[in-house]
């Protein structure tokens, strides 16, 4: 019976402890496996030819014949698009076709002027091209087509008059054509709602296709461009084909979401005019106007960024945590193994050294935002501004308690025979701490310190204030770079979270940079396994 | 470990010959630190720097706007960006250090009551914004809505964002305790889209198609309407210097950049208002 009991405990033991194996496995995917899956497509994804018009723009990459040419075709593509959008904003952006015929009018006076045109005659040809071009205007500006198309015919009959030809009010005269021709699929009392829908669309080709022609060219870098990811180019392409609208299906209840094609026959709010043809051209040649392709982007890590994190990569950012973490190890081993070596070695085993202890202890428990006060409050005040030195300290700080209860560990494990027979052979305490106990305690303190290592590089809180910025240059390697703050990727990730709005637009980037940090702790880790296992093997004697 | 840290030594010795030979040799510096919400204003008026002035280096860190203004008055940052004005107290302790506060307005920006695109509630006036707040309208139908409880999003206490609206909206009226507060207008936004019941404030560069801003007692936010102050919740976002700056430095350049049209374009394409029509 008592055996039966005792194998029946053993076995539910076995499958519980299996089973939280099995389940810690499983959260640690959950959680991993989005944080990659998402975080690569910042490396792997469809680069278009706006991403290499970027990376030769801003980063000198790539060859630029083959970028000409391939910029040529898509822009063949692309051009009946344009045209069709040119000829559709004709009957409806008037403002500009005003000021248009305001410039051509005035330019036919300098013309008139430039000829020597007798004063009389100079006075009575303005006042008739002020009348045609004052009919114009009124064309413009009115909404009914009846009374519109009549205007239009009889400036059109004056193109044939000779005064006009051959200067600036032949091109006047030939606007109104162009009009006459522009508005025959619009409906001019809906001009005002047309205008609104157009420019949601400019906005969306925008995006597509970056700065529309005649357009100047943006400052900022991100708007320079157009879709540079196959996603991105999809996205932009439902929104603009698909309108989003929110239509109350009954009194009282909440609206409800439909989507509706904007070139839709019957509800779509260009139905019937001449711009319908652009969506399904967009739509179907897509690829030919942007020629997506895999691209692996490896040099998202060792890129710079535009600011909010838009185009570009983590460079500086790996740099930044690489150079904090380093630093701050050997700011923290040294006076930390020297700690621990006195602790176990030196120290008796009094009140004091309890207090010590027990301090150090507590040390490690808390928060790190305390150290980063700290930091800010002391290393900054001493050095003067936040920079790598104070934050590197800060995080020397945070990591020393953990370094020492590790080291501490570790050489009291260290067999007392190694030591005894050390000291037999006629070494002082002092050369057997060094030959003997340290080399023998080595992997333990090693541990410690990669335990550390990926604190270090992971914390935010403690060099928040203390040297971490969300924009600024390269340490410069010239000079004195410790003296200068430095991005990092923990600060970084946090920034791209909750700094800008251009971050809610680079889901690929948030989710890149979060991927960067873990591959980037799991690399030190690696590394410093590989030397502790290395040193172990060593130890043995193999 | 001997040849480990030859190892390491290699890298960085690498990695510094890389950048020596990028030729990156800063002569004028620039620490900007404040507001989240003017962070990206000074973000890109840096990336235009960058090739208006290629010798200039510009750090920016967004701490909000209280440590901003506490770091100016500690002489650490040359500008403070903050989205609210200097309070009395921080003044009189910049005084005592030495430091004198010269406010430029770089940009306006609105505070828009945003609600979940499925509800039907077209308009509010401020004061039922306030009493939402307050806790004393809980369910949208007591507004026009449909019936159902309002879930009420707000921005932590520390943010300009915050204080702007606490005076301009609450009038110093308490919030209900169900409030939930967020920290950032990012979070607010994704509050806001994912919850159909919910009201939530943020600038007007984080309106999209995802959430629907209100008209405040009839005034649809837009950017006559918060250059002008007609929309109720408007207000300025400002850099501090100490003192005007030297004309000609970089640091007066940088805090008149917004009047250039190129900085107005940047404001503007930021979401922000630019101060004057260009």
């Amino acid at each position: 019976m008592r055996t039966k009991l005792r194998e029946w405990t053993n076995h539910s033991f076995t499958t519980l402890s299996s089973m939280t194996i099995l389940l810690m496995a499983a959260a640690l995917l959950l959680f991993l496996l989005p944080m990659f899956s998402k975080g690569l497509t910042a490396v792997f994804f469809g680069g278009t030819v706006e991403f290499r018009k970027m990376q030769a723009e801003l980063f000198k990459r790539g060859n630029p014949e083959t970028l000409q040419r391939e910029m040529d075709s898509t822009q063949q593509a692309r051009a009946e698009i344009f045209a069709l959008l040119e000829r559709f904003s004709r009957g409806i952006d008037t403002a500009q076709l005003e000021s248009d015929a305001k410039t051509l009018f005035r330019q036919y006076g300098d013309e008139l002027r430039f000829r020597n045109v007798p004063t009389e005659k100079f006075i009575e040809l303005r006042q008739e091209a002020r009348r045609v071009r004052d009919r114009l205007i009124e064309a413009y500006e009115n909404t009914d087509k009846d009374e519109v198309l009549p205007i239009l015919e009889e400036i059109t009959n004056l193109g044939s008059s000779p005064q006009f030809v051959g200067t600036s009010m032949e091109t006047l005269i030939a606007m109104a054509g162009d009009y006459r021709a522009a508005i025959r699929g619009v409906d001019l009392t809906r001009r005002p709602e047309y205008a609104a829908a157009l420019e949601a669309v400019k906005e969306q080709l925008r995006w597509l296709f970056g700065p529309l022609p005649g357009e100047s060219i943006p400052a900022l870098a991100m708007y320079r461009f157009g879709a540079t990811r196959r996603d991105m180019m999809e996205k932009h392409i439902r929104y603009l084909i698909w309108q989003e609208r929110w239509i109350e299906q009954e009194p009282g209840k909440p609206l409800v979401k439909t989507l509706v094609r904007r070139d839709d026959p019957e509800t779509g709010v260009f139905a019937g005019t001449e711009l319908v043809p652009l969506f399904a051209l967009v739509e179907e040649n897509a690829d030919a106007m942007l020629n997506p392709r895999f691209t692996f982007y490896w040099q998202y890590f060792i890129d710079d960024s535009t600011p909010g994190h838009y185009f570009g990569g983590v460079g500086p950012e790996i740099l930044g945590t690489l150079l904090l973490t380093l630093l701050a190890i050997l700011f923290a081993v040294p006076p930390g193994i020297i700690s621990a070596a006195y602790l176990v070695e030196y120290a008796g085993d009094n009140v004091v050294i309890k207090v010590i202890r027990t301090c150090i202890n507590t040390l490690a428990g808390v928060p790190s935002i305390v150290y980063g006060l700290f930091g800010l409050a002391f290393f900054v005040t001493v050095v003067g501004h936040p920079s790598i030195l104070t934050a590197s300290m800060t995080l020397a700080l945070l990591i020393l308690p953990v370094v020492i209860r590790a080291s501490e560990e570790a050489i009291r494990s260290v067999p007392q025979t190694y030591r005894e027979a050390s000291l037999a052979l006629g070494s002082g305490k002092f050369r057997t701490f060094t030959s003997v106990t340290l080399p023998a305690a080595g992997p333990g303190i090693l541990t410690g310190i990669i335990l550390s290592l990926s604190r270090a590089a992971g914390e935010t809180a403690p060099i928040l204030f203390a040297g971490a910025v969300a924009l600024g240059p390269i340490p410069d390697f010239t000079g004195k770079w410790w003296l200068q703050p430095s991005r990092a990727l923990s600060y970084g990730c946090y920034d791209i979270t909750v700094g800008d709005k251009l971050a809610m637009m680079v889901p690929h980037n948030q989710f890149g940079m979060v991927m960067t940090l873990i591959l980037l702790v799991l690399t030190l880790n690696i590394t410093a396994i590989v030397i502790r296992s290395h040193m172990s093997r060593k130890l043995r004697g193999s | 470990m001997k040849n480990c840290r030859t190892g390491r030594g290699a890298i960085l010795v690498g990695i510094a010959v890389l950048l020596i030979a990028a030729g990156a040799n800063a002569a004028d510096k620039l620490q900007i630190d404040g507001s989240t919400t003017v962070g990206p204003i000074a973000d890109a008026f840096a990336e235009a720097f960058k090739s208006l002035h290629p010798t200039c280096s510009i750090t920016v860190s967004k701490t909000g706007s209280g440590d901003g203004v506490a770091s100016l008055i500690d002489s650490r940052c040359s500008i403070a960006m903050a989205s609210r004005f200097m309070k009395e107290a921080e003044f009189k302790n910049a005084v005592n250090n030495g430091v004198l506060p010269v406010a430029h307005v770089v940009a306006m920006d609105g505070v828009c009551v945003v609600l979940h695109p499925s509800n039907p509630v077209q308009a509010l006036t401020t004061d039922q914004v306030r009493d939402i707040y307050a806790g004393k309208i809980t369910n949208w139908n007591q507004v026009g809505g449909v019936n159902r409880p309002i879930v009420i999003i707000s921005r932590d206490t520390s943010s300009g964002t915050y204080e702007s609206f606490n005076e301009l909206v609450m009038r110093k009226e308490k919030m209900a305790a169900g409030v939930e507060y967020v920290n950032s207008n990012p979070q607010a936004h994704a509050r806001v889209r994912s919850t159909e019941g919910a009201i939530g404030y943020v600038g007007l560069g984080f309106l999209d198609r995802y959430v629907k801003t209100v008209k405040l007692n009839g005034v649809a936010p837009s950017r006559s309407t918060i250059a002008r102050g007609i929309f109720p919740v408007s207000r300025p976002l400002f850099l501090f210097t100490n003192g005007y700056p030297t004309l000609g430095s970089m640091t007066h350049a940088f805090v008149t950049f917004h009047l250039t049209e190129q900085g107005q374009e940047i404001i503007e394409s930021k979401g922000f208002v630019p101060r004057t029509e260009y």
